[in-house]
């Protein structure tokens, strides 16, 4: 079943490759950026984008308020980068540059979710992984345990 | 929450609402996913228009205001770029992209409020 829906979404794939605008010119097939992986890319530029915005307005505009935790939040938004662009890209490297990042954004999301609640003292001012993504709906949580399920299943094929 | 968020509240929901059920119904993009993306992109416009003329007119921006106009640009940003992606791959995978927009201008929308007021 699997294998069906991987033939399916890469015949759907096909006008996308026709038209040379994909990043599969490297030669090796990347499956990971399409179908589903498309979506799951999307919502990670998104949060690339906002965590971004928001560590470097709290670096610039009140850095000496809490050093940490906004640095935190740039940490954070670097992952989110990193996370988008390997996803995106094609290639056994970039999957393991993938696999590395969300595991990271799980671990962060899990132990600063984890300090926020149980040490809100050291941890007053808001990063996007405080209280484990609440203030995003709870969908920093979500994101990595989706992105190591999808990263499982288009996992690179040995000797292929 | 003043008019412009809850225009963008209805179209927003809309928009994501016709993308998503699409998604679900294994559609590609077509004329109405896209076209509701295009509808959050003219709230969006109207949000701009309506907030240059307010401060023209010398209401004040409670909050920062280049955070305002960075989060307004970058709302406006997001509908091109899920439409231009939406085309580059005409999947059903796609409409869940351009769900996405929706809710996200929605959100961005009430962070523009809370700065303004």
């Amino acid at each position: 079943m699997e294998e069906a829906r991987r033939v399916k979404d890469q015949h759907s794939a096909v006008p996308n490759t026709t038209t040379g605008a994909s990043a599969n010119g490297t030669g090796a097939r990347n499956t990971r950026n399409t179908g589903p992986g498309r979506l799951l890319i999307a919502v990670y530029a998104v949060f690339a984008i906002s965590a971004s915005a928001r560590a470097g307005y709290q670096i610039l505009t009140k850095f000496s308020e809490a050093p940490l935790a906004y640095l935190l939040s740039a940490f954070a938004a670097l992952v989110y980068v990193v996370a988008t662009v390997s996803l995106a890209k094609a290639g056994s490297t970039w999957f393991k540059v993938s696999v590395a990042a969300v595991l990271v954004e799980l671990v962060g999301v899990l132990v600063v979710g984890a300090l926020s609640v149980f040490d809100s003292v050291a941890f007053p001012h808001e990063t996007v992984w405080s209280l484990f993504g609440r203030g995003y709906a709870f969908i920093p949580l979500l994101l990595p345990i989706l992105g190591l399920v999808w990263l499982y299943r288009r996992r690179p094929v040995r000797n292929a | 929450m003043d008019a412009y968020f809850y225009i963008i509240l209805v179209v927003g929901l809309l928009s994501s609402g016709i993308c998503l059920l699409a998604g679900i119904l294994k559609k590609a993009p077509n004329d109405a996913t896209i076209l509701s993306v295009a509808a959050v992109e003219v709230a969006l416009l109207v949000y701009l228009v309506g907030s240059i003329v307010r401060v023209i007119a010398g209401e004040p921006i409670a909050g920062e205001a280049w955070e305002f106009w960075g989060y307004l640009a970058t709302a406006m940003l997001l509908p091109p770029a899920a439409v231009y992606w939406s085309i580059l791959e005409r999947t059903r995978w796609s409409n869940f992209v351009l769900a996405a927009v929706g809710v996200t201008a929605l959100v961005m929308a009430a962070r523009m409020n809370q700065i303004w007021y």
